[in-house]
């Protein structure tokens, strides 16, 4: 996918796009100190208590290790899966058009929540035995996870395919290329471009959206802290200002990763960005 | 070069093209005119194969093209095709346009293309626009590389398919006047046009379609001045005024 839309570009976006990236840097620490005078002097919780991070800090490290692992099979699976829907349903393959729009519809219309349910205890029941464990569960409820996103970036790129005028297709026709050749330097490369915006988007919610993992048992960023918490809270002489603290820290790092991926996505939409072209209309 | 014989179209229960014959020699320019809908657009379509026709024979230098066993691409990077909404690849720059089909279709190197592609440019006097995106590019401009993108493929004869129907009025003439040189260097072309003067000036032969059908032809004072057929003199009235 990359390699069709890396087509040589002049622009040196690239070195101000880092400088942009420094400044948001820059405005993300601010807020970040901001936030620990209000923590640690308005409200009085030692956000940096050490009793606290000699025990939290290994399942907090083990949990982002685990999301991030999640994350690297529901990002890929679920762009792929929403490329190659989004790309079939605009194709003249009716006949697989329209179980496609079944699967778009119901994985948009349920909760994911309860898609991750059914996943994880459904899945492995229809493995044979020796392969059910939980462990299989979670990867199944990923997997879910995938299609779900899957089902709403199979839009994005159709809209996306669908916005490139008939006239690119037809006009790239005309010098003698084939459908694949036309759909490969013309079409694609900019129903990508038009696509990248909304796909960082809705990547910002998947990032969020693998903490439902956690109610079919797994031990990523929100699970573990959440077993962590209840124990917090079972423990006599319990520090409550130790949840608010674990929970201010897990939301920093989520907000830290679907930052890291928009402002990626960002760049990447700026560095093929085309003067002119969103406003092009034939 | 071109000779098309019983063309016929069908798009649903339209009948577009109702038994088109029509042939022109090389080096030779056409004229095509007729109301909307009278099946101009598709005629030059179905000469390039981005349309199949129903039936009828199309032949390019002699040989059938529109025939399973030769593919329809390779009948297309022999004739160049101008659109009425010039279609220039809109990621691209004007002379990555022009070099786009040399370089994937025919495997050019792109040095070469390039070199070639700057020669092209030159020729529709945008030398100076090669690193420039179609959007900002005016559009009597974008429709000169789009003429220049069709030339790189070097072909055999070139379809215009109202060129300038598009252009606010400023702009049509300097997009008449590289059709012209074009002609003037032996270009073969067929052209869907409204433009009289340069139907009159640049056109050996004028066709008169209408509702799927050829009604007239003629050299461009038999058509304009003494038009024998009713449909004729009325369209020809209005347009001229």
């Amino acid at each position: 996918m990359a390699a069709i839309v890396a087509t040589p570009t002049r622009s040196s976006s690239f070195p101000l796009g880092l400088s942009r990236f420094a400044i948001r840097g820059a405005e993300m620490a601010l807020g970040a100190v901001l936030f620990i005078i209000l923590l640690e002097y308005v409200l009085q919780f030692d956000a940096l208590d050490p009793v606290l991070w000699n025990l939290y800090l290994p399942v907090f490290l083990s949990g982002i290790v685990t999301t991030l692992r999640y994350l690297g099979i529901i990002l890929p699976l679920s762009a792929a899966i929403g490329f190659a829907v989004g790309w079939a349903r605009i194709s003249r393959l009716r006949t697989i058009s329209w179980p496609l729009t079944v699967y778009v519809d119901f994985f948009r219309g349920v909760p994911p929540i309860i898609i991750v349910i059914f996943a994880g205890i459904l899945g492995p029941s229809l493995l044979p035995s020796r392969f059910r464990s939980e462990e299989i569960g979670i990867l199944i409820g990923a997997v879910a996870l995938a299609l779900h996103s899957g089902a709403y970036q199979s839009e994005i790129f159709r809209a996306g395919f669908m916005s490139v005028p008939r006239g690119q297709l037809e006009a790239a026709q005309s010098l003698g290329m084939t459908r694949g050749k036309a759909m490969a330097y013309v079409v694609l490369p900019q129903a990508l471009r038009l696509s990248i915006p909304p796909l960082s988007n809705e990547f910002a919610v998947v990032v969020k959206d693998t903490s439902l993992l956690a109610i079919i048992g797994a031990f990523d960023l929100f699970g573990s802290s959440n077993i962590f918490t209840a124990q917090v809270l079972l423990t006599p002489g319990n520090q409550l200002s130790w949840i608010f603290v674990v929970w201010t820290g897990v939301a920093l790092v989520y907000f830290l990763m679907t930052f890291s991926l928009t402002e990626l996505l960002n760049a990447i939409d700026r560095r093929y960005h085309v003067k002119g072209l969103e406003a092009v209309t034939v | 070069m071109i000779r098309v014989e019983d063309l016929e179209k069908h798009f649903g229960p339209l009948h577009v093209l109702r038994g088109i014959s029509l042939e022109v020699q090389k080096g030779e320019v056409l004229v095509i005119i007729g109301p909307s809908g009278s099946g101009k657009s598709t005629l030059l379509r179905c000469i390039n194969l981005l349309i199949e026709p129903d039936s009828g024979r199309v032949f390019l230098d002699g040989v059938q093209v529109n025939r399973r066993d030769i593919r329809p691409e390779w009948v297309r990077q022999q004739v160049g095709m101008v659109f009425q909404s010039f279609n220039l690849f809109a990621h691209l720059t004007a002379l990555e346009n022009v070099t786009l089909g040399p370089i994937r279709v025919l495997g050019n190197d792109p040095k070469v293309a390039e070199a070639e592609g700057r020669k092209l440019l030159a020729r529709v006097g945008l030398a100076d626009k090669w690193n420039v995106y179609p959007a900002q590019l005016s559009g009597g401009q974008q429709q000169r590389v789009a003429i220049a993108r069709a030339l790189a493929m070097n072909p055999k004869a070139m379809l215009f398919d109202e060129p300038t129907s598009a252009l606010d009025p400023e702009y049509i003439r300097e997009v008449l006047d590289v059709m012209a040189a074009l002609a003037r260097d032996g270009m073969t072309m067929i052209v869907v046009t409204h433009e009289m003067g340069f139907a009159g000036t640049v056109a050996k032969r004028i066709l008169f379609m209408d509702a799927g059908r050829i009604i007239e032809e003629g050299s461009p004072e038999e058509i304009f001045q003494h038009p024998q057929q009713e449909r004729t003199r009325t369209f020809v009235g209005k347009i001229l005024r």
